[in-house]
């Protein structure tokens, strides 16, 4: 309801159809803390909602009920609830159902109810809400590409309800639209990992490496592609060390002397798991050093901890950290 | 009003005294979309007033009693194992009148809000070993499910690691951890921990500050983590540490604050999600304290607060956090945190 509409909404109290239902005040009780200071129109709304709650009263005007007072208090588990039992209750159309929610969703779609919802109306229609769980997702992503719950929803869908055929383009469209869309970024994880219809992780991990590799390439100060890099060998740490592309694609990023905290991070990782570094890295690395700060005859680890503790000094005393703990990791 | 001003260079005490108690007095309209959870909204205010060492603004029997009717009561013993969970509404308007007997039959009673309602009982002062604490962990079992997790209410709802963390903090606050299966919960935290090494809501999610909190406070609340794991170099069986460390380390951004997910704006409330997860780890040195004390400074309203974003007006959920963001940065005039609860350290008040 947008304001136009509030200053038409006629109370209650002043409804024929309501005419024989006594409204139940709340009891707060005494010393209430915290009072609210209730709007009128909130507070009748909750009067009528306990009365036909209390008499159980399951009937198509108690369904419209619902709709008002969800729309003061989205959050509101109990008056959902209730809706429910009405709608199964009624036999009503769960399409219509849906719609309702995708109305209700435009404005107010950061609530763990509306969602809940959502979830339990498309669990009864079964594996035909597919279709139109994805497209309402997608219509919610595209007025908030990170948006936590619709991620949250479209991943149950896919698991419970099926469509991941047209998943991993999905990802590829909204990372064409933002490389830096995180959550679009952990979606292609999810896919690559859980889709019946890709091989698995190992099977996509060549493709998947050339991916993010350009992804990376293009914006090297995005932490996402980084992190998905490293999370393609999350089992697999022989393959991340014996990997060609990645030590290659770290000294290009470092040879451009530019944003390269990641790829330091990265080879300081590949080190600390046995990774045998070329000569061409060990110089891509020297350079970037502050000539005079540190001795020349310390292991590479070390000389990295270095330079971070430098470049990144946010993080000054984890990477000093990080460097104490070679010696005991024997890096 | 010029909402540009910063309110002060420092941590402004008075100021948000002055705010809290006006809410504790009453809430404006704008707070009657989140009437369901009230008792949250009495949790931030009151949990509030102990951080800022001004408990003597409350009416501590007022709020133990007032707390204490949102409890829910089996009315036998038969009904502890009807699937029902008997803790405490969240709200009048999850808790219904009593019927023409005094039966109370609506139980709308909640996980978040028992953690709400136990944590205000300790902090007023109120013995907890007086309430009904066995009605509440046996009917909690009901709650959790096959893989681990909690769902909040028995009626249905959605099942994450919010809940994992409410059911987690109720078990401490009582003593008692017959209420729920750790071993399960360990497994179900464990699950969520996202190839980068942060945390998502349930498993598959992307990692996220809040998730990321609700783990490692859990696991720290049931003994299943080393205490201070970074500063003794040991690892953990559950969860992978230090790639962990590495993601959580990597939500300081430029401005000084905290971000919640990478590449997102920072906001004031991860300040005490990912804060307090470093100081459980023992890795609270890791960041620039000083550049986030800068950021959290900007947060400030000079209405008393703070707002998630610099420059906003403040509302409670993140003036809380901002509290508490600022008592892990040991701000003096704030008390310290028992930082897996959420709240003040208890013992340090002297309850």
């Amino acid at each position: 309801m947008d304001s136009d509409e509030e200053e038409q909404r006629i109370p209650l109290s002043q409804r024929p159809e309501w005419s024989d239902v006594i409204p139940v005040q709340q009891d707060d009780g005494p010393n209430p803390v915290v009072p609210i200071a209730y709007k009128e129109d909130f507070r009748e709304t909750m009067d009528y909602f306990r009365a036909v709650y209390i008499s159980d009263e399951r009937s198509p005007r108690s369904l419209r009920l619902t709709a008002e007072a969800i729309h003061f208090n989205p959050g509101n588990y109990t008056v959902w609830h209730f809706r429910r039992l009405i709608l199964e209750a009624l036999n009503c159309s769960l399409h219509d159902e849906l719609d309702y929610i995708e109305r209700f969703a435009k404005s107010n779609s950061k609530n763990y109810q509306i969602w809940h919802h959502r979830r339990w109306v498309a669990e009864k229609l079964g594996t035909d809400a597919a279709t139109k769980e994805l497209e309402f997702t997608k219509k919610i992503l595209s007025i908030d590409a990170k948006h936590y719950h619709a991620w949250s929803h479209r991943q149950w869908v896919l698991q419970a309800l099926g469509g991941w055929e047209g998943e991993l383009d999905y990802c590829q469209q909204l990372l064409e639209d933002d490389i830096f869309n995180n959550s679009a970024w952990n979606q292609r994880h999810f896919v690559i990992t859980r889709s019946p219809f890709l091989g698995g992780l190992e099977a996509m991990r060549e493709f998947e490496v050339s991916y993010t590799i350009k992804a990376i390439r293009a914006n090297p100060e995005n932490e996402s592609p980084w992190r998905y890099l490293r999370g393609l060998y999350q089992h697999d740490t022989e393959a991340l060390i014996s990997s060609l592309q990645i030590p290659s694609l770290c000294v290009e990023v470092l040879s451009a002397k530019n944003n390269f905290i990641f790829a330091l991070s990265l080879i300081l990782d590949l080190l600390c798991h046995g990774f045998n570094p070329s000569e061409e890295m060990k110089n891509a690395v020297q350079v970037l050093k502050n000539s005079d700060s540190q001795p020349s005859d310390l292991s590479l680890a070390d000389t990295i901890c270095g330079i971070l503790e430098s470049v990144d000094p946010m993080r000054k005393n984890y990477w000093a950290w990080r460097k104490q703990r070679l010696a005991a990791q024997g890096t | 009003m010029d909402s540009e001003r910063i309110s002060s260079n420092s941590f402004d005490r008075d100021r948000h005294i002055w705010f809290l108690s006006m809410m504790y007095q009453l809430l404006p309209a704008d707070y009657q979309s989140q009437e369901i959870n009230r008792l949250t909204l009495a949790y931030f205010v009151i949990s509030g007033l102990a951080l800022l060492d001004s408990l003597d603004l409350v009416d501590k029997k007022g709020v133990a009693s007032w707390v204490l009717s949102f409890q829910a009561h089996p009315r036998n013993r038969d009904e502890l194992n009807n699937g029902q969970f008997f803790g405490f509404h969240g709200s009048r308007t999850s808790q219904l009148p009593p019927d023409d007997n005094g039966v109370f039959v609506h139980n709308g009673s909640h996980l978040a809000s028992t953690y709400c309602a136990l944590s205000i009982l300790k902090i007023v002062g109120y013995d907890l070993s007086l309430i009904d604490s066995g009605s509440i962990l046996r009917s909690m079992k009901h709650l959790q499910q096959p893989d681990g997790s909690f769902m909040p209410i028995h009626i249905g709802a959605e099942r994450d690691l919010r809940f994992v963390y409410c059911a987690a903090a109720i078990c401490h606050l009582l003593g008692d951890w017959s209420g729920m299966d750790k071993q399960k919960v360990n497994e179900y935290i464990s699950n969520c921990q996202s190839y980068d090494g942060g945390f998502g809501l349930v498993p598959g999610s992307e990692s996220h500050g809040g998730a990321t909190y609700c783990a490692v406070a859990s696991l720290q609340l049931m003994g299943s983590i080393e205490d201070d794991i970074i500063s003794k170099d040991v690892q953990s069986s559950i969860i992978n540490v230090p790639l962990l460390l590495d993601w959580i380390l990597q939500r300081q951004v430029v401005d000084g604050g905290i971000q919640g997910r990478p590449n997102k704006p920072s906001d004031t409330c991860y300040a005490f999600w990912i804060g307090g997860v470093l100081k459980i780890l023992g890795a609270s040195k890791f960041i620039d304290e000083d550049a986030l004390h800068r950021f959290l400074l900007s947060c400030q309203s000079q209405y008393g607060g703070f707002s998630k974003f610099p420059r906003q007006l403040p509302d409670l959920y993140h003036s809380y956090y901002g509290f508490t963001a600022f008592s892990l940065l040991k701000e003096p005039q704030l008390r310290p945190i028992f930082v897996e609860l959420g709240i003040a350290d208890i013992a340090d008040i002297g309850i």
